[in-house]
């Protein structure tokens, strides 16, 4: 034993080198669990402070950028009205009052891993909350985990492990979103039923069933499909509408009624 | 301002370029440059070991961080930081001593070799502790390659211009 300690104490960096790996490895296992800590932390409440002075430096840059989206979403605002005037279409009537939009920026976005995660500069005191549905202009964005007083950590739609529910536009037929790991614009939609009247070109949207999001958000096209040998399922390869490398303004999404929804779920 | 000082200011300045500037930009889709690890690998060898741990620990634990990364930087940072030492003393004259090793008397050649190592080993140790799962890996070699020779030019041309011309 002796032997053993006097060896140990001449080879201090490798055990500081171990002992470094160790907690390197702890932290990062932590950061991959997604059941650990849906309520406040420590970790996005410094990282939101970190990233917050980071983005007030960085956004005096991208002012142009986030004008022209914003321009664009009200162009598009614009013409909805235009057709609910004129009646051209007709708009899936939620519960009134049962989505709440909430303003934010993300301040700080990952999308080179498998595993992204962004930071947005709204937290549990504006009412954001843990899986909460986060909108970009263009699309989907992802889902919160967990929340500050004042930041939220977002599950980014480039994370694998995050399942969105998403049905091909104007059917019931749903599946779920999933990211590959490999491009950033590109996402597979799997367990779509083989009936379904799948093209290429189609648009997938948001299926609504999770309560995470209202149903009938864009979220891409297909760009191609194939039929999964014995499920009787449908893997279909889309193009996502948002760009998820360049986000700035965004909405949180509270569904007043997700809990009465969980409930239900809980009990079935 | 002394050696060591000198030092950690360059990977200070390095860690916000990575942060602010390194971390944001796209080349050719999706491809990052790594820079942050420069700093860490012109460390001076004749330093004190352990210290060069720590520093390289609290570097990539900042970036860990402010990129919601868990341990996967500093885990990254510190196996470089040690595995350095390892590569110069397999590389060393049996007559020489670790200590005597200054990275200004490396010729061009064989700096451009070390950098790549290790910029190669930080993306692959990136890659894996970011998805635990070595076939991953093997599936984004294009990914790492082309991540790696990116991040290479960027730092050899850093070094020839800013700071240290080596031999040709």
């Amino acid at each position: 034993m002796i032997k053993l300690l006097r060896y140990l104490s001449t080879r201090q960096s490798f055990l500081l080198f171990v002992f470094l790996e160790i907690i390197a490895l702890i932290l990062t296992v932590k950061a991959h669990d997604y059941a650990l800590l849906k309520t406040n932390n420590l970790q996005t409440a410094l990282a939101g402070n970190i990233n917050q002075s980071l983005y007030s430096v960085q956004k005096h840059f991208s002012l142009q950028s986030y004008n022209d989206s914003l321009i664009n979403q009200n162009a598009r605002l614009l013409e909805k009205l235009q057709h609910l005037k004129t009646g051209n279409v007709t708009i899936p009537e939620p519960i009134p009052g049962q989505y709440r939009y909430i303003p934010a920026f993300v301040i700080s976005n990952q999308y080179n891993l498998q595993h992204n995660s962004l930071i947005i500069n709204k937290g549990e005191r504006d009412g954001v909350q843990p899986e909460t549905g986060v909108l970009s202009t263009n699309g989907i964005v992802g889902v919160v985990q967990k929340t500050s007083d004042h930041y939220a950590k977002v599950i980014s739609i480039l994370n694998k492990n995050l399942k969105i529910n998403v049905a091909l536009k104007n059917t019931n037929y749903s599946g779920f979103l999933q990211w590959p790991g490999q491009d950033p614009n590109n996402f597979e939609v799997i367990d779509l039923p083989v009936n379904a009247p799948v093209k290429k070109g189609d648009t997938i949207v948001t299926g609504g069933m999770s309560g995470v999001f209202p149903k009938g958000i864009p979220v891409g096209y297909i760009t191609g499909y194939r039929m999964v040998t014995g499920q009787k399922s449908y893997k279909i390869n889309i193009k996502s509408f948002s760009d998820m490398t360049a986000l700035g303004p965004v909405y949180v999404i509270k569904n007043r009624l997700k809990s009465e929804l969980d409930s239900l779920k809980i009990t079935e | 301002m002394n050696l060591r000082d000198k030092y950690y200011l360059i990977l200070l300045i390095f860690l916000i370029l990575q942060i602010i500037w390194f971390n944001h930009i796209r080349l050719f889709s999706d491809f990052m440059p790594m820079v942050f690890i420069y700093p860490l690998l012109i460390l001076p060898l004749s330093k004190n070991e352990t210290t060069n741990l720590l520093i390289a620990f609290a570097s990539g634990l900042f970036l860990d961080i402010v990129s919601n990364t868990g341990g996967v930087f500093a885990a990254t940072a510190v196996l470089i930081t040690y595995l350095r030492k390892v590569y110069f003393i397999m590389l060393k004259n049996p007559t020489q001593k670790i200590n005597e090793i200054n990275m200004k008397n490396i010729t061009f050649g064989q700096k451009t070799i070390y950098f790549a190592l290790f910029v190669l080993l930080a993306h692959i140790t990136i890659y894996f502790l970011d998805s635990f799962n070595a076939g991953l890996v093997f599936s984004k070699w294009k990914n790492i390659l082309v991540n790696t020779l990116i991040s290479t030019v960027f730092i050899i041309f850093i070094d020839i211009i800013f700071f240290n011309p080596a031999k040709r």
